[in-house]
């Protein structure tokens, strides 16, 4: 078969090509990423910090005036801010910790491979890809003392000895906090089965014979999980709690869907503040630069944490 | 007392018969090697022997104890995995010592043996080291040691060596025969392997397909194989194995019209064993045949190993069919070349080509 | 089935910590789970049930307690959805319920309602919006990625992880603090609420996600067919295109989903950085405002519109879930 005959059109050897040097294509395919990262990311960033200092207000045609460091004293002496981020804190808490434990025992559940299993999974996979707001809506719907489902699955048939969940009463009586509990139980649906995929993922990679070893070693059923089954999955539910961690903390689509922030600040995650000091209102940008830098920082610190992580456990994966 | 014994045992999963329903004794203390390639159902075997798989059929017995349906850590013996299964969270020392802390044993007992097995082994030094740290070997002796530290009535092992390198392969073979020894323990072996099922076995099982081919010593698998799996699965190279057509004595190897003169010994049962038209396999050992000037066989030159002190000689006797020959000639052999031969009466065997069953000499005594 | 001999004292079966081994006792244990799994699935499918019969139920059947499993399905809900609508006048109403003419099967259900359709209503616009955004910014982050996923993945970078880290980083920002001076700087640059904005600005919302995702697809394929090609005297670019392209084609399509789910659930920015033209849906479904308050079956409708897509998706996608989600960090 000459070469003229072949199918296969290699590489032409008649001309002499020009072609990129690997330098080049580097340079080629790398930079206009990090460049639109730059210009979207950094920028913003470095702008934002200027504005902090500044008591700026994007509606007023006024160009900003510094202030030095007065936002940030009024933010860090601001009681209520410090309790957004309590509450912030608060539902991080919950949520991430209710999500570990529910996805940890629904793995465990689903461990042993039935007919049918990978749809089930797949469906009670879909609550986290649906849009956060959407879902907000959904519960916000559900949670009607009225007309929701929610009540009624519980077994409260009458409304007035209900559970109003999102205005945080229960009986007619306030109850506070229960409007957080809401938001939570929302969260902890839409997430609880990426902590169950997860953990199933670490439960598959345990190999068989470690349990059988044990078995013929008459070990116990505690020694078993304690010793075999969650070392091996620790690591994962370290991403887990991590990743979910940073998330909680810059939750805003589901509360917005579901409550805006109320009733009256109970719900008030501190992103859900931002925006409203930013584009609500008085759009006081200047002391939203600030808060969201603040905000910024602990961010940055629990990434740090969570990357770390990563790196260690790929190391040793 | 620890004889084990199988009854009719078998395994089925679902419509795939793993296990033929088989019987085998073992001796108290002896090594028996299951051998066989993958997929035979040696391994299956020994899972039930050791309760890690249940039976299909047939009943399982340890020392004239029933244990067919016994958890396995209540049948007294020891499991050996072929990737260890050390427990990873733990130290070696913590991995040894962990079955008699499960049994409840006294803490100066746990002590005093973990000790014993540790000096038998040779593993001081990693003791203090997680599995993950470990080379290969090290885990393997410190999955021996914590299988030795209970004393089980019999060692069950599943291909231990088969993660090893080579050169480790060899020493831990010495190794564990050396332990098998010491301790006296009944010793169920599964392997692949047949170089280390004959360097170690007292016995050997050879089984394919689910079955068992042949029990016997090393000498008699080797020598007198009963079937022609057997045959090519034992020995490297395998053993020759050429088809002809018997007649008066005489069989006719296709190709290069080779008559072979068949020994005296076998003459009656070759007439008795073989269906019309005489098809027979003739085997031999690559050391059974002699390369002489006047020998009766030819073969011509296909390749030639030198293997050191001794070299294999590769023959075609016809289109299809290679024979190997083992000779201490260091001279070359030019390829294409004709090579007269002989085969030694004493160590040629006859197989019937249909039922693949090697035929037996009548004994004129 | 064969009968099991039994001579000798049987001893007392330990135990077992496999559920299936030794006893038919075990299978119990086994249908239990199944059970379980399937009482838990369904209590977790019991929201989107709700959205979904919401999305087919008269405003009435919706607001009046107790909440009701079986009704009467009507496409209400589409309607207010999808149309701009007033309120007949009792006068005209009854006029146009006496002369129904031709009318086709909204405009009747509109009358049924007492009310007549005006034309399409924002929301059509709004989905297009965020079919057109959504779509070209995940084209874009996909062949930006792409080639940057490759790069980082063959060749040595200095700084790469460094670099990575840092592209990994730029999405772990909460949405809110990047768009205080995006919003400025959009002003500026005349971009607020323009299709050209939401569309950059989700490219690279979604680049850091493609870049990594993709680079651990990439780190996938086995080098040696990209040395074998340039032996055969493939330049790099040659080899880029007709070996690892074919061979990334399920990652390039696990990531393509991703983004644009990710993109098309988007709420955060798109509610700062839009009012009017560029706004695209979720910000719309939240304010479906009815007579009475929110307009649940048009609220329940739209989310309709977004679930089956994802519910399509998540099914497709099922083997790149945990991967997708985890950035590429977890890896079954």
């Amino acid at each position: 078969m000459s070469a003229s005959e072949s199918q296969f059109r290699g590489p032409s050897t008649k001309v002499r090509q020009r072609h990129l040097s690997n330098r080049a294509i580097v340079n080629l395919f790398i930079w206009p990423t990090l460049l639109l990262l730059i210009a979207m990311n950094v920028f913003p960033l470095f702008y934002s910090l200027y504005l902090g200092f500044t008591n700026y207000s994007a509606i007023t045609r006024q160009a900003p005036v510094w202030v030095a460091f007065q936002n940030f004293s009024n933010i860090l002496n601001d009681k209520n801010l410090w309790g957004y981020f309590a509450t912030t804190g608060r539902y991080a808490l919950l949520s991430v910790s209710l999500q570990t434990l529910v996805g940890f025992l629904l793995a465990m559940l689903v461990r042993e491979k039935f007919k049918g299993g990978g749809i089930l999974t797949t469906l009670i996979l879909i609550p986290m890809m649906i849009s956060p707001v959407v879902v907000g809506l959904f519960w916000k719907l559900m949670y009607n003392p009225t007309f929701g489902f929610f009540n009624a699955l519980l077994g409260f048939s009458d409304p007035s000895k209900a559970p109003d969940w999102l205005a945080s009463r229960f009986a007619g009586q306030p109850m506070p906090g229960l409007a957080l509990w809401a938001v939570v139980i929302a969260d902890v649906w839409m997430w609880a089965p990426f902590v169950m995929l997860l953990v199933l993922s670490g439960l598959k990679a345990i190999p068989e014979y470690l349990y059988e070893a044990a078995a013929v070693d008459r070990a116990s059923s505690w020694f078993q999980f304690w010793r075999i089954t969650l070392p091996q999955v620790a690591p994962l539910l370290m991403i887990a709690v991590l990743f979910r961690t940073i998330e909680a903390f810059k939750s805003f689509d589901l509360v917005m869907g579901m409550t805006g922030g109320g009733p009256g600040v109970q719900t008030e995650l501190i992103s859900v503040d931002l925006y409203r000091i930013a584009f609500l209102g008085q759009f006081r940008t200047g002391p939203a630069s600030a808060l969201a830098y603040i905000i910024l920082i602990i961010i940055i610190a629990i990434s740090n944490l969570y990357i770390k992580y990563l790196n260690k456990s790929k190391g040793e994966g | 007392m620890s004889t084990i014994e199988l009854r009719q045992v078998e395994k089925k999963f679902g419509d795939l018969h793993a296990v033929k329903p088989l019987d085998l004794t073992i001796q108290d203390g002896e090594f028996i090697v299951l051998l066989g390639p993958s997929g035979c159902g040696k391994t299956t075997t020994l899972r039930m022997i050791s309760g890690l798989e249940t039976v299909s059929g047939g009943t399982i017995w340890l020392n004239g104890r029933n244990v067919t349906w016994l958890h396995p850590s209540a049948r007294d013996i020891a499991f050996v995995f072929q990737f260890y299964a050390l427990y990873p969270h733990l130290t070696a020392r913590q991995n040894i010592a962990f079955p008699l802390q499960a049994q409840g044993e006294a803490r100066e007992t746990i002590e005093k043996r973990v000790d014993e097995v540790v000096k038998l082994l040779r593993i001081e030094h990693v003791l203090k080291a997680h599995p993950g740290q470990l080379s290969g070997g090290d885990q393997q002796r410190v999955a021996l040691a914590r299988a030795l530290v209970r004393r089980p009535a019999a060692f069950l092992m599943d291909e231990p060596l088969g993660a090893l390198d080579a050169d480790f392969r060899e020493s831990m073979r010495s190794e564990i025969k050396r332990l098998h020894v010491l301790q006296h323990a009944t010793t169920v072996y599964v392997t692949h392997d047949q170089i280390e099922a004959m360097a170690m076995g007292d016995r050997i099982v050879v089984m394919s397909a689910a079955e068992i081919q042949q029990i016997g010593s090393p000498s008699e698998v080797y020598n007198d194989p009963s079937n022609l799996f057997v045959a090519r699965f034992i020995g490297s190279p395998g053993m020759n194995l050429v088809k002809g057509k018997y007649a008066d004595g005489i069989v006719k190897m296709s190709g290069l019209d080779n008559n072979y003169a068949v020994p005296q010994a076998w003459k009656g049962a070759l007439k008795k064993g073989l269906a019309d038209g005489g098809e027979v396999i003739v085997g031999f050992r690559p050391e059974a045949a002699q390369i002489n000037d006047r020998g009766n066989l030819v073969g011509k030159v296909y390749a030639s190993e030198m293997q050191g002190s001794s070299a294999v000689l590769h023959l075609t006797i016809n289109e299809n069919e290679i024979i190997h020959i083992r000779t201490d000639r260091l001279i070359p052999f030019p390829l294409d070349t004709l090579v007269h031969f002989d085969i030694n009466p004493q160590m040629a065997r006859f197989f019937n080509p249909k039922t693949e069953a090697a035929l037996k000499p009548e004994v004129t005594q | 089935m064969t009968t099991f001999e039994e001579v000798g004292p049987r001893l007392p079966v330990v135990e077992p910590t496999r559920v299936d081994k030794v006893h038919p006792r075990a299978k119990w244990g086994k249908s239990i789970r199944v059970i379980l799994t399937l009482i838990v699935t369904f209590i977790m499918l019991i929201p989107v049930v709700v959205m979904v019969l919401t999305a087919f139920k008269s405003r009435a059947d919706i607001v009046t307690p107790p909440p009701k499993v079986f009704f009467h399905p009507t496409l209400e809900g589409f309607l207010y959805l999808f149309t701009d609508r007033s309120v007949f006048s009792p006068a005209n109403l009854a006029e146009a319920q006496a002369n129904p003419g031709d009318l086709n099967y909204w405009q009747k259900l509109a009358l049924s309602t007492g009310q007549k359709i005006n034309g399409p209503s924002d929301y059509v616009g709004r989905l297009k919006n965020s079919v057109i955004i959504a779509g070209t910014s995940t084209i874009l982050s996909v062949i930006l990625g792409l080639f940057a996923a490759y790069a980082f993945s063959r060749f040595k970078i200095a700084g790469k992880d460094d670099l990575l880290f840092f592209i990994l980083s730029t999405r772990m920002l909460p949405g809110v603090v990047v768009t205080i001076p995006l919003f400025l700087l959009y002003r500026l640059l005349g971009w607020n609420d323009t299709h050209v904005g939401m569309i950059i600005l989700y490219t690279v919302f979604n680049l850091s996600f493609s870049v990594w995702l993709l680079k651990g697809f990439i780190d996938e394929i086995p080098i040696e067919y990209e040395e074998a090609a340039l032996v055969d005297g493939y330049t790099r670019l040659q080899a880029f295109f007709r070996i690892v392209l074919p061979q990334a084609v399920n990652g390039i399509a696990a990531t393509t989903v991703f983004c644009l789910i990710f993109a098309w659930n988007e709420y955060a920015f798109a509610l700062m950085l839009t009012s009017e033209t560029a706004r695209t849906a979720p910000p719309s479904i939240a304010t479906m405002l009815g007579s009475g308050g929110l307009e649940w079956s048009a609220i329940a409708a739209g989310s309709l519109g977004f679930l089956i897509p994802v519910a399509i998706v998540t099914f497709a996608l099922r083997e790149y879930l945990l991967r997708g989600v985890t950035f590429g960090a977890v890896r079954k």
